[in-house]
């Protein structure tokens, strides 16, 4: 209990549940079933989109490339589904596949390159992007499999099925990068090339899965976001680039590298899909929304920087044994 | 190239600037391999009318590059171009248009708002010392948000004739857009600054090494703001060219900015981590991007797939860069003991 309350995002969550009881008396249409059920549904999205960005930045790298991996992986599927009528499972695997195979040409160019991530992941997230357009001439296809559309359409009262994804996901990218070697692999590169590089370990390795994973879980957020809207549309992804980064920073990742939080995440998708599910409520400009998301990554990162400041003074005082 | 390469004899620099030409010689190689090319494929590539409008892309995609540089110099970033140059389109819209203010007027203040608006991202940058990656990704959410919730998401007719002239009137022939030789102004005034001025020396030396310019006196601080000054100025300049020949212009304007940036700056052969400059190079840079995309579009290739192009071009040229940054890296290496020697005989 005593963790839960220290974990950098707690006083988020805490915003969050204030914020909700508040909106909830006010407005008559913030605390139903159903409103919460949408707010839990593009949480559900958001995380595992952030969770891409997430495992990237732990890497101490970045990824601009989200967004087009997810528009190529969403017309893959509606493509191999609705013209060559594959069966549904196989073209999920097909699209999901394909976004791994992109992450990892991504990973694989940084790490050949020693070329920054971002420079790299502008130029093959306009490429894939540009494949999604390509092969739809821009169209969305409109025969989505069924299956995707009830799971990640269906709920229990207030409670969307996607949230057990997300869920699921995000316990995997909590115990992956902490028990799993490749995922100590990722942190330590993240926290500290050099050393990393010095110890024997290869640095290759490391930004190889870092991308490589961005590219599964780019894939599954674009299976979710297919399944929420209906359709395959090749416009997908095109507005995830603020999020992919809002969601972790919020969440307390670091961008430096070589910390992550994947609960974090998961409560700052919540804590944002809140914000803008109550700024619509109130009836404000959607504009008004990335407006927020901006400031707020503004906000969380410069309360991070706070944040180390003090933790830095706190332990020089306990080294040098000075009085606070 | 214009490069921070410490207080060397001339004799070396002098070297160092021949063989630093490279990227723009290999630029006006691939301009004339394009033009070739696509005029043999399809003759209407070289009609008067075709240069016309790649003039009119090339100048603003210059300018973008040059807006970009400013930060890239100094080893940062601007991911909000597009956004400031969004405030920038939505306020002179306004003036123009809506409240009937003269152009002179309304040009000064859309400077001054891009100005504004790049300096406050430097202000925090400075105050928080946080990357500008992550300032300006928050700024630009915000500036671009801001900008379409201020103004409705208004479209605006910009009906003025000095301004219409300037981005769909002609210059000396009609091949020419007078844009093109706005850009070719700015990268003249921009070469003065990167060669001439303390202001450009400066930014040069702190993205080369910025503990060591730190070190050496240079107010780091004044001059990261002068850089987003510059940066916010030409993604103004950006906005009004833009405005001069679109028919109808709103707040979503500068959302497609960020990728012509960085292919000006990293095909024209400015390093990303800061330290040199190549204007030259930028404003080929943006002659060749906008010449293919042209050209593409002539072939009848789907302009669904012209983003497919664009990703690649980036791609081959960053991938090309590194290796020939490499090659001259050993290059430098050898002469540098050749110099050394010249020097002592």
């Amino acid at each position: 209990m005593n963790g839960l309350l220290r974990a950098r995002w707690a006083p988020l969550l805490a915003a969050t549940i204030v914020l909700g009881i508040v909106m909830g008396a006010v407005t008559r249409s913030f605390g139903t079933a159903f409103n919460v059920y949408v707010i839990l549904q593009t949480a559900a999205l958001d995380t595992v989109i952030g969770l891409s960005q997430m495992v990237v930045l732990a890497a101490g790298d970045l990824s601009l490339a989200v967004g087009g991996l997810a528009a190529m992986c969403t017309i893959i599927i509606g493509y191999l589904f609705q013209v060559h009528h594959w069966p549904a499972g196989l073209a999920v695997l097909a699209g999901l596949v394909l976004g791994t195979a992109g992450g990892f040409v991504n990973g694989a160019i940084i790490a050949r390159t020693r070329l920054s991530g971002f420079i790299v992941t502008l130029a093959t997230g306009t490429a894939f992007t540009g494949i999604a357009y390509g092969i739809s001439g821009s169209a969305a296809y409109s025969d989505v499999p069924s299956s995707v559309v009830k799971l990640s359409q269906g709920r229990t009262s207030f409670f969307p099925y996607l949230m057990v994804l997300s869920l699921a996901v995000t316990v995997l990218m909590y115990a992956g990068l902490r028990w799993l070697p490749d995922g100590r692999l990722i942190l330590a590169f993240g926290g500290n090339r050099d050393a990393t590089m010095l110890s024997g370990l290869s640095s290759r390795r490391a930004q190889v899965t870092a991308h490589t994973v961005s590219g599964l879980l780019a894939g599954v957020a674009a299976v979710m976001y297919m399944g929420t809207i209906g359709t395959a549309t090749p416009a997908a992804g095109g507005d995830w680039l603020i999020v992919s980064f809002a969601v972790p920073i919020i969440g307390g990742t670091a961008l430096a590298g070589g910390e992550a939080s994947a609960f974090g995440a998961l409560v700052a998708a919540v804590v944002l899909s809140a914000i803008s599910d109550a700024l619509i409520v109130l009836n404000v400009n959607t504009n008004a929304v990335e407006m927020a998301e901006g400031l707020l990554i503004l906000a969380a990162v410069l309360a991070s920087r706070l944040g180390e400041a003090a933790q830095r003074r706190t332990a020089l005082h306990r080294a040098f044994g000075w009085r606070a | 190239m214009t490069r921070f390469a410490g207080f060397g004899s001339n004799r070396v620099r002098a070297v160092a600037l021949v063989a630093d030409q490279g990227p723009a010689v290999g630029l006006i190689v691939l301009i004339i391999l394009t033009w070739t090319v696509f005029g043999v494929i399809n003759g209407s590539f070289v009609s008067s009318f075709n240069l016309f409008g790649i003039g009119q892309l090339a100048a603003r995609d210059a300018v973008l590059g040059l807006a970009q540089a400013a930060l890239v110099v100094m080893g940062r970033m601007n991911l909000a171009l597009g956004s400031v140059g969004a405030i920038c389109v939505s306020l002179l819209g306004y003036m123009l248009v809506s409240a009937d203010i003269s152009l002179p007027l309304t040009l000064v203040v859309v400077a001054a708002a891009g100005v504004i608006a790049s300096v406050i991202m430097g202000v925090v940058e400075l105050r928080s010392g946080l990357s500008s990656f992550i300032v300006t990704l928050a700024f630009a959410s915000a500036y671009g948000g801001g900008a379409l919730l201020v103004s409705r998401s208004a479209n605006f007719q910009i009906n003025n004739s000095a301004l219409n002239a300037l981005g769909s009137g002609t210059f000396l022939s009609a091949a020419i857009c007078p844009l093109v030789v706005v850009a070719l102004i700015c990268g003249g005034v921009t070469w003065v600054i990167y060669n001439r001025t303390s202001f450009g020396w400066k930014s040069l030396a702190i993205g080369a090494n910025e503990r060591a310019a730190r070190a050496s006196g240079v107010n780091a601080g004044s001059v990261l703001l002068g850089a987003y000054a510059l940066s916010g100025l030409l993604a103004a300049l950006a906005a009004v060219m833009e405005s001069s020949y679109e028919l109808s212009v709103n707040a979503s304007v500068g959302s497609d900015w960020l990728l012509p940036s960085f292919v000006a700056v990293v095909l024209g052969g400015v390093t990303l981590t800061g330290g040199d400059i190549t204007i030259g190079g930028i404003l080929l840079a943006a002659v060749f991007f906008d010449s293919l995309q042209s050209g593409l579009t002539i072939l009848n290739v789907s302009s669904y797939w012209l983003n497919l192009a664009e990703g690649l071009v980036l791609l081959v040229a960053v991938i090309a860069d590194q290796a020939r940054r490499n090659r001259r890296g050993r290059l430098r290496r050898s002469r540098a003991v050749v110099a050394v020697e010249v020097t002592r005989v």
